[in-house]
C-alpha cells in the first residue's frame, strides 16, 4: 500500500489508489458540506439563545461550550434575510454567525458598529444590498435600531477606513470580496448604514444638559 | 459551478494543483486547520484575552481593576511615576500611572491607591482612551447620581471615592478594549517627626485586611483582598526636600536614591535604580543639624481670603532626667497570619528591645493576639530579671498564624486596676494594622478616659497607618513606623527614650491679636524631642501664637509672631483635613450628632476641595472639541508626562502600532477586517475532483484487470 511506481503495474495498486481517492474525495465533500450545514444549524440554536437572552437580559450561550454569545439580530427586510450575530470577530464565532468586532460600539451607540461574516454563508446577501436599503438591528437588550445603507465599498482588509469612534452612529457590515470567489484574498466588501431611528438612541434631554460638561 | 471556476481563475491553476497535491499527503483535517488559522490571523493581532479571574487580583498600590459583569481583571500597568514636594511639614505627592485595558471588552475600571494617613487627594486628571477627564469636588450623593447617569448614557465618567480613610478609589466607566488609561492624582500629607528625625512614606503596597466575622454587613464594607503580590512595573520616583532648616542627613533606606543639592530649591532625590519595582513602600528620612534644630517653625497660606497658619514647635532640648519616674508598660503584640515573615521578626525584636529597656522599678505585662489572645502574667509584674527573662522567651516563641481580632487584646490591655503609686500606664501596641473595625477600636480607647497612653508601633511593609495614628491620637500617644529589621533598634530606642521622659504636659496654643480656629483643640503630651503641631484658621492682621505648658513641673511658654511665617502651599488643606479628622473622631466617640458632623465635614470638604467619606471628586469630561475622526493629540493631555514617558507609546492604537510603516497613515483610524471566507466551495470542489479522479481510476483499473483475465 504505497504510492510507489510498482502500484501502477498491479491491479490491486490501481484499486487501492482509486479507493483512496474516492474516500479522500468523500471526506473533503463532507468537510466542505459541514461548513454551510454548521452555519445553518448554529443559527437555529442561536435564534433560541438570543430569544432567551432578550427575555433574561443577560448573555445566553447557544450551547454550553460556546466561547461567544449572541449580541444582536441583523435583518435585511427587503431581502427577507435575518441572522444572529455573535460577540467577537474570531474565526470560531464566524463559523456560526456574523461577528461583532471588538473595539467597536454596539449598534446605535456613537461611532461605527462593525459586523463581519463569511461571504459564502451568513453575509452572502451583502452583495444584494442596495443604497437606501434598510438594515434593522435588535440588540441584546431588546433595543431596536434602523439603519439606511449609505455606501457600498471595496477596501483592503487593513485599510478599511472604518473608524469605530467616528462621530455619528453607523453600522458597517463587511465580508470578503469578491463575493463569489473561492480563495481568500486581501479585499473586503463594506456596507455602511446610517442610523435613521434617532429616537431610540438619544439620551433624555434633562440628563444631557446636566452632563453637558461630561 | 460557474462560481467555482471563476474562483479558480482568480487563484490560478498552479495554486489549485499544489493544494490538491498537498491534500493527498496530509489529508483533509489540516485544510480545516489552515482555514481557521487564516481566519484568526487578523484577530491574533488584537491583545489577547485576559479576563478569566473571578476573584479580585492582589491589591498593590495604584491598581486598575477592570470589571465586566462578574469578571474582574487587573489592567496591565505601563508605568508609575511618583513626585514628592516637601516644604516644611507639608508634603505634596503627585502620582502618575498608566494602564491598558487588554481585555476584549468595554469595561468599568476601578483605580485604587493606598494613601498615607492624613493624606488628602485634591487633584485628579485622567486620559481614558481619547477623552480628557478632570476631577471636581461634589457632595457624594450628587456625585453618584451624575456618575450613574453618565454611565447609563454611555458617556465616560469617573467617580472618586474614599471608601476607607486611607484608600483612594476611582471608578472609570466605559474603558474600551485596548485603550490606555492615564491617571494622575495629587495628594497632600504631613511629614512625620520623631526626635530629631523627619520622615515621609510613599505606599507602594497595601496590606490585605482582615475583617472580623461579626461585623454587621453594611456598616463597614469588608475588602476581600488576597495578599499583595509584588508589582513588576518599573517606577519613577523623585523627591524635592525643602526642610526649612539646615540638614544633617537625608536619605532613604528603602530605595537607592541619587541626591542633588540645589541650594534654595532644596535637595532633589531621584531613584538611582532603573530595575526598581514597587514591591515595598518608599521612605525618606532627614534630620536637622542637632545644635541648630529649629525651636519653632511657622508656615502660612492664604486661600479664598482666609489665612491659615501651621505652627511647628520643638520643645527646648535639655538633658534627660537621671532617674525617670517608674511606669507600667503593657506590650501588646500581634501574631496573626498577616504578620508572617519579616513583620513577625520585627515585632519580636521590638518587644524584646522594649523588655530589656525596662528599669527594675517598672512593672510590665505582655499580651499576644491573633484571633485568640493570651496574657503572659495575670497582672502586671515587676520588671526583675526573672520576669523579663520569662517574657523574652515567651515573645521569641511566637509564631504568626490565624486572623486578627485586635479589639479583645486592646480591651485586655486597657483593663485591670489603675497602676500603683500614680505611675503612668503605657500600652505599646505592635501590629501591621491589618484590621478594619477602626471605629470600635477608637471607641474603646476613648472609653478609657485617658488612664492609659496608647503607643502604636506599625510593623512590616505596609501597616495601616491611618488606624494606628488615629488610635494613638485618641490615646494621647504616638505612632511609630518600623519598615525593616535594621530599623528596629533605632526606632524602638526613640520610642522608649520618649516613653521614659515626657517633657511637657497640659500644652495649649493661644492665638493673640487675631481670631483663630485651632486644631487640635486639645494638644497631646509633649515628649522629648517630639514637636507639637498646631493648625489654625485666623482672622485679622498680624497676631501671634503663644504656646505654653508645664515642663518638668515648671511653666513653659513660647511666642511666635505670625508675620514671620514662611509661605507653605497646602497649609489650609492641612488645617481642613485635621478639622475633619477631629469631627469624625468626635462622632465615633459620640461627642457630636451624626447629622451635624456630616454637615460640618461636607462644608469643610467642599471649601477645601477634599475627598472625604461624604464628598467625591466627579471626573468631568473636558475633552477639547476637535474635528470628527481626529484622535487624542499630545497637547490634549492635561498633565506633563513624567520623564521618559512617550505620548506615542502610551496612546498608540494597537492596530496602528502593528501596521507596516508604509501603511501607517492610511490605517491609523480604521478597523482591520477579518478574513471572511470559509472556502467551503473550494473544499467541495477539491472533494468532487478527487472523487471523480478516483472513480475514473477505478474504472480504468477494472478495464485493465478484465483485459488480463
Amino acid at each position: 500500500m504505497t504510492w510507489a511506481a510498482p502500484a501502477w503495474r498491479g491491479v490491486s495498486g490501481w484499486r487501492a489508489a482509486a479507493v483512496a481517492l474516492v474516500l479522500g474525495g468523500l471526506a473533503l465533500l463532507t468537510a466542505g458540506l459541514w461548513i454551510p450545514a454548521k452555519a445553518v444549524l448554529a443559527q437555529l440554536l442561536l435564534e433560541r439563545a438570543f430569544a432567551a437572552s432578550l427575555a433574561s437580559g443577560r448573555p445566553v450561550k447557544a450551547w454550553p461550550w460556546a466561547d461567544t454569545w449572541p449580541v444582536a439580530r441583523i435583518e435585511a427586510p427587503r431581502l427577507k434575510q435575518r441572522v444572529i450575530a455573535l460577540e467577537g470577530g474570531s474565526g470560531e464565532a464566524m463559523a456560526f454567525g456574523p461577528g461583532h468586532l471588538l473595539r467597536t460600539p454596539t449598534p446605535g451607540e456613537r461611532g461605527t458598529a462593525v459586523f463581519a461574516a463569511h461571504r459564502d454563508t451568513h453575509f452572502a446577501f451583502l452583495g444584494a444590498l442596495k443604497l437606501g436599503d434598510e438594515i434593522r438591528v435588535v440588540g441584546r437588550d431588546g433595543r431596536r435600531t434602523r439603519f439606511e445603507v449609505t455606501s457600498l465599498r471595496v477596501v483592503r482588509w487593513n485599510a478599511s477606513g472604518i473608524d469605530p469612534r467616528s462621530g455619528g452612529r453607523q453600522i458597517a457590515l463587511t465580508t470578503c470580496w469578491p463575493i463569489g470567489a473561492v480563495t481568500p484574498g486581501p479585499m473586503r466588501y463594506v456596507v455602511t448604514g446610517r442610523l435613521i431611528d434617532a429616537a431610540t438612541a438619544r439620551a433624555p434631554t434633562g440628563l444631557r444638559s446636566r452632563i453637558a460638561g461630561l | 459551478m460557474t462560481r467555482f471556476w471563476c474562483g479558480l481563475k482568480a487563484a490560478g491553476r498552479g495554486a489549485l494543483i499544489a493544494t490538491l497535491a498537498g491534500l493527498l499527503c496530509v489529508g483533509p483535517a489540516s485544510l480545516v486547520q489552515a482555514q481557521s488559522r487564516a481566519q484568526t490571523q487578523s484577530q491574533a493581532r488584537a491583545p489577547g484575552p485576559a479576563a478569566t479571574v473571578a476573584e479580585p487580583p492582589p491589591a498593590v498600590a495604584g491598581a486598575l481593576r477592570l470589571v465586566k459583569g462578574e469578571v474582574v481583571t487587573e489592567a496591565v500597568r505601563l508605568g508609575v511615576d511618583v513626585q514628592v514636594e516637601i516644604a516644611g511639614p507639608v508634603v505634596r505627592t503627585t502620582v502618575t500611572q498608566a494602564f491598558r485595558n487588554t481585555t476584549r471588552d468595554w469595561v468599568e475600571a476601578t483605580y485604587s491607591y493606598p494613601l498615607p494617613e492624613d493624606a488628602a487627594v485634591d487633584s485628579l486628571k485622567m486620559v481614558v482612551g481619547d477623552r480628557v477627564i478632570i476631577g471636581e469636588i461634589k457632595e457624594k450623593e450628587e456625585a453618584r447620581i451624575l456618575y450613574e447617569q453618565a454611565k447609563s448614557s454611555g458617556a465616560r465618567a469617573g467617580l472618586v471615592e474614599q471608601d476607607r480613610p486611607n484608600m483612594f478609589t476611582n471608578k472609570v466607566a466605559n474603558v474600551g478594549p485596548g485603550e490606555t488609561v492615564l491617571v494622575q492624582i495629587q495628594y497632600q500629607g504631613v511629614a512625620r517627626q520623631t526626635g530629631n528625625q523627619w520622615s515621609i512614606r510613599v505606599p507602594f503596597t497595601l496590606t490585605p485586611r482582615y475583617t472580623p466575622p461579626d461585623i454587621a454587613e453594611g456598616l463597614i464594607r469588608p475588602v476581600a483582598f488576597k495578599p499583595a503580590g509584588p508589582s513588576n512595573t518599573p517606577i519613577g520616583l523623585s523627591v524635592r526636600l525643602k526642610a526649612g532648616f539646615p540638614l544633617a542627613s537625608a536619605g532613604s533606606r528603602s530605595y537607592r536614591m541619587k541626591v542633588v543639592d540645589e541650594g534654595d530649591q532644596g535637595r532633589l532625590f531621584t531613584l538611582d535604580d532603573p530595575k526598581a519595582i514597587g514591591d515595598h513602600d518608599f521612605e525618606l528620612t532627614w534630620t536637622a543639624t542637632p545644635d541648630r534644630a529649629p525651636q519653632a517653625g511657622l508656615f502660612t497660606e492664604t486661600v479664598k481670603g482666609s489665612r491659615y497658619v501651621l505652627a511647628l514647635v520643638t520643645p527646648p532640648a535639655g538633658p534627660p532626667p537621671k532617674t525617670p519616674p517608674p511606669r507600667e508598660v503593657v506590650f501588646v503584640v500581634d501574631n496573626s497570619g498577616s504578620m508572617r515573615g519579616q513583620s513577625m521578626e520585627q515585632a519580636k525584636e521590638s518587644v524584646v528591645y522594649g523588655l530589656t529597656q525596662l528599669k527594675p522599678g517598672d512593672s510590665f505585662n505582655v499580651i499576644r493576639f491573633d484571633d485568640t489572645l493570651e496574657t503572659l502574667f495575670p497582672a502586671a509584674v515587676s520588671a526583675d530579671r526573672r520576669n523579663v527573662g520569662k517574657a523574652v522567651l515567651f515573645v521569641r516563641g511566637l509564631e504568626a498564624s490565624g486572623g486578627t481580632e485586635m479589639l479583645p487584646a486592646l480591651l485586655q490591655a486597657l483593663s485591670g486596676p489603675a497602676p500603683r503609686d500614680g505611675r503612668v500606664r503605657q500600652v505599646v501596641f505592635l501590629t501591621d494594622g491589618a484590621v478594619s473595625d477602626e471605629q470600635r477600636m477608637m471607641a474603646a480607647i476613648g472609653d478609657d478616659q485617658g488612664r492609659s497612653r496608647i503607643f502604636m508601633v506599625g510593623i512590616g511593609s505596609a501597616p495601616n497607618s491611618y488606624l494606628m495614628t488615629q488610635m494613638a491620637a485618641v490615646g494621647r500617644g504616638s505612632f511609630t513606623y518600623i519598615a525593616s529589621t535594621s530599623e528596629v533598634t533605632s526606632r524602638m530606642r526613640g520610642l522608649f527614650d520618649k516613653l521614659g521622659s515626657p517633657v511637657a504636659t497640659n500644652l495649649t496654643a493661644r492665638f493673640e491679636g487675631v481670631q483663630a480656629d485651632v486644631t487640635p483643640a486639645q494638644l497631646p503630651d509633649l515628649y522629648r524631642g517630639e514637636p507639637v503641631m498646631v493648625a489654625a484658621k485666623v482672622k485679622g492682621r498680624g497676631g501671634r501664637v503663644v504656646l505654653s505648658g508645664r515642663v518638668d513641673g515648671k511653666p513653659w511658654t513660647r511666642t511666635l509672631a505670625l508675620s514671620t511665617a514662611i509661605k507653605g502651599p497646602g497649609v489650609s488643606k492641612v488645617w481642613a483635613r485635621r478639622r475633619i479628622g477631629e469631627v469624625q473622631t468626635d462622632r465615633v466617640l459620640g461627642k457630636i450628632e451624626g447629622d451635624a458632623a456630616d454637615k460640618l465635614v461636607v462644608a469643610l470638604a467642599m471649601r477645601h476641595s477634599l475627598v472625604t467619606d461624604l464628598t467625591s471628586l466627579v471626573a468631568v469630561d473636558k475633552t477639547p472639541v476637535r474635528p470628527a475622526g481626529e484622535g487624542l493629540r499630545e497637547e490634549d493631555i492635561p498633565l506633563p508626562l513624567p520623564a521618559g514617558w512617550k505620548f506615542e507609546e502610551l496612546f498608540a492604537k494597537p492596530a496602528a502600532a502593528m501596521a507596516k510603516p508604509g501603511e501607517a497613515s492610511e490605517t491609523e483610524q480604521s478597523v482591520d477586517l477579518p478574513q471572511t471566507a470559509t472556502n467551503y466551495p473550494l473544499t467541495l470542489l477539491a472533494g468532487l475532483m478527487l472523487l471523480l479522479l478516483g472513480l475514473a481510476l477505478g474504472w480504468r483499473g477494472r478495464g485493465r484487470g478484465r483485459g488480463r483475465a
